[in-house]
């Protein structure tokens, strides 16, 4: 299995989530971030103690966007010839199998993958039985 | 006359057009000249290049050379740059054809058996339980 190329480190700015403002007061208001619009509401103003708001400043650096704690990146694979793309990215790519395998067909994948010195995110998905 | 007829439309073209559906950086099809390496049975490696001269057949229109595996690496290379960057075909391609190759073969070497895990805490004393 190839390790992933050199990079600058990995920060993450925030890794708290974004919550809905008033989703802690009412249970049907959802947690999932909502932009406030009311002319008076105070965390749109913000206001001294209040939520702080998602902005684009949170982003992370383009250089270390989407970056897995190893220094790979995702990509999702669906059979065998999928693998066979990474071959010349093994080092910035790591595949991962779509969630609709079959453990059958796992099988195949990871084997094909360690051929080809291919990273998989989720080997172990499915293939290891219980004993 | 149609035999020797040139491609009507220029590849800088062609490229243009299908660049915004590429998710590359380059493709074989758009050039009139191209390098393709593959696998080729075992463990050997097939270089595939395109003609310049039947560009509107396809099938008359491909070169294709193969080394076995028994062939040691650096030779492979060598006859890949040979029969390309050496002559002027696609020198800009040199490096990523030969690291290809490279790769193709590292891929058919059989590889190791993973070690098996050892068991650690609980499990491996459950395991240690129906040993004994």
């Amino acid at each position: 299995m190839a390790a992933a190329k050199q990079h600058i480190k990995i920060v993450k700015k925030r890794t708290k989530r974004f919550n809905r403002h008033q989703s802690d007061t009412y249970k049907c208001v959802d947690a999932n971030w909502r932009k406030p619009k009311g002319i008076d509401n105070r965390v749109r103003r913000r206001f001294k103690g209040q939520a702080a708001m998602p902005s684009i400043g949170y982003g992370s650096n383009k250089k270390t966007r989407h970056l897995m704690p190893s220094g790979h990146k995702a990509f999702v694979v669906h059979n065998p010839r999928d693998v066979d793309l990474l071959l010349m990215h093994n080092k910035t790519f790591a595949a991962e199998i779509s969630h609709a395998v079959s453990s059958r067909k796992r099988v195949d994948i990871v084997a094909k993958a360690k051929q080809l010195g291919v990273k998989i995110t989720n080997a172990k998905a499915r293939v290891t039985t219980e004993s | 006359m149609a035999e020797h007829l040139q491609s009507n439309v220029s590849q800088d073209l062609v490229w243009e057009i299908c660049r915004p559906n590429n998710a590359y950086l380059y493709a074989g099809f758009v050039n009139n000249k191209a390098v393709g390496i593959q696998p080729a049975e075992k463990g050997g490696v097939t270089l595939t290049t395109k003609k310049t001269k039947h560009l509107n057949r396809p099938v008359a229109n491909k070169n294709e050379v193969s080394w076995s595996g028994q062939k040691s690496g650096p030779k492979i290379y060598k006859g890949i740059v040979n029969y390309t960057a050496k002559q002027g075909y696609r020198a800009d391609l040199r490096q990523e054809a030969v690291a290809r190759a490279s790769a193709i073969r590292q891929s058919q070497k059989p590889k190791k058996e993973d070690p098996e895990l050892k068991l650690r805490g609980s499990k491996a004393k459950k395991a240690e339980e129906k040993a004994t």
